[in-house]
């Protein structure tokens, strides 16, 4: 197995690609949609709304995206990667996203931003049968007790009954900071940023 | 609060700064992160102290360094990110958020906003090098060398345009718990947008606990106390 990491000019890309392999697992970065062959991809996400949504497009990653999860292949979404896996962001006036999730992403209230660290605590059990499939069997740790990092001024509201929905915290319970729709994960903290709680969550995930 | 470390870096290796102008080796930048990391610091930010001679040969070379780093800490860079071309060299780097001193100073916002294109207005980070002498805050311009007073500066703008402000207390630098406070009051900033360093000690850490500061960044040290991250944060 390998996991294939798009790459349309924005940060981080190799940070993504440091954390996958941590647990062994090969990368690919991918810059051209004929390229997309894994069965398990990463939207990586740092960057702003509106330009890279319009790099997303310019590539075609859009469509080989909704693609690749309607042939039944996973996408793990990152920050603003997560985001943009929704209807639709108020970030840069206004951008369409992809849609495989239904929710809405609005500017956090009562504060300019949320960059920090917070409490993630996961049950595997939780999860059902969803995309936390572990095919590679990497670990048997079923619980996660550790700590996740964020930095993110926009925030995902979700508007449909998911496999999964963990909000962030009680100060900001009205977001998403973990999705699992079937095939679909979207996480708003950087895993790959996250120390041991970030390779406990890949090892669960892969 | 964040508790976190600086770490200075020229020329690919890392220093322990004194006051912004002895520097005393530390060695390999993999190494210095491997360890903060160990200690489960909170974030990174490495920090070229580059002054009006700086060059393309040397942003480069540091940029070649930082491009093998493995680890899994927030990162930040800043330090000769003073043109489009700088920024470029930038995407695949694995760091999370970019440091600006000289254009926000000079009110280059075409600089930021492309940054801000590329990775995010979560990632756009303001460093303020100041010292108070005679009760006068004075910034420190990279690019020219100088000191020049706050008052020349477009506080408004940098608080709209940066999502955080590292206050960098460049006379103090290195020493312990002389961190100058006066400045936190001084500006009209949001607390929470702040994030101090220089001269870092648990003294300082108690009191701006109560303010609410974001982050504060520990000088990195060759005695290593500051790796006692766990210490700080319970202080």
């Amino acid at each position: 197995m390998f996991v294939d990491i798009v790459d349309i000019g924005s940060g981080n890309i190799k940070s993504i690609q440091n954390w996958i392999e941590r647990v062994n697992i090969p990368t690919r970065i991918v810059t051209n949609v004929k390229d997309i062959k894994s069965k398990f991809m990463v939207l990586p996400g740092v960057g702003s709304a509106g330009p890279y949504m319009k790099r997303l497009k310019k590539g075609d990653f859009d469509k080989a995206i909704l693609e690749h999860v309607n042939d039944g292949n996973r996408i793990l979404g990152i920050c603003l990667g997560f985001q943009l896996m929704g209807e639709f962001s108020k970030e840069d006036g206004g951008v369409e996203g992809i849609g495989l999730i239904k929710g809405s992403v609005e500017k956090l209230k009562n504060t300019h931003t949320h960059n920090g660290w917070e409490k993630f605590h996961l049950m595997k059990e939780d999860l059902g049968e969803s995309s936390f499939s572990s095919e590679l069997k990497l670990t048997r740790k079923r619980i996660i007790n550790g700590r996740v990092f964020y930095n993110h001024e926009y925030g995902f509201v979700l508007d449909e009954e998911c496999t999964y929905n963990k909000i962030i915290s009680d100060k900001y319970s009205d977001y998403s900071s973990l999705i699992v729709k079937n095939n679909v994960i979207g996480m708003q903290f950087h895993p790959e940023k996250s120390q041991e709680t970030g390779i406990d969550l890949i090892s669960m995930i892969l | 609060m964040r508790v976190g470390s600086t770490i200075v870096l020229l020329d690919g290796y890392c220093y322990q700064s004194y006051q912004w102008k002895m520097m005393r080796p530390l060695g390999k930048l993999q190494r210095v992160i491997d360890s903060l990391e160990a200690y489960h610091c909170d974030e990174i930010s490495i920090i070229r102290p580059i002054r009006i001679n700086d060059s393309e040969e040397s942003f480069k070379k540091d940029i070649e360094k930082i491009k093998k780093i493995n680890c899994m800490t927030p990162l930040s860079f800043g330090g000769g990110l003073r043109d489009f071309k700088n920024i470029d060299l930038l995407h695949d780097l694995p760091i999370e958020r970019l440091i600006f001193s000289s254009a926000f100073i000079n009110k280059d916002f075409k600089l930021t906003e492309y940054a801000r294109n590329l990775f995010g207005q979560q990632a756009i980070q303001c460093l303020l090098p100041f010292t108070i002498e005679d009760n006068l805050i004075k910034i420190f311009l990279s690019n020219e060398d100088k000191f020049i007073p706050i008052e020349d500066m477009d506080l408004a703008a940098i608080n709209e345009n940066a999502n955080e402000i590292i206050l960098y207390d460049t006379k103090n630098e290195s020493a312990s718990n002389q961190f100058d406070e006066q400045i936190i009051n001084k500006l009209n900033i949001d607390n929470e947008k702040l994030i101090i360093s220089g001269g870092i000690g648990h003294l300082n850490i108690k009191k701006v606990k109560r303010k609410n500061i974001a982050s504060v960044l520990i000088d990195n040290k060759v005695l290593h106390k500051e790796y006692s991250i766990k210490g700080y944060k319970n202080g």
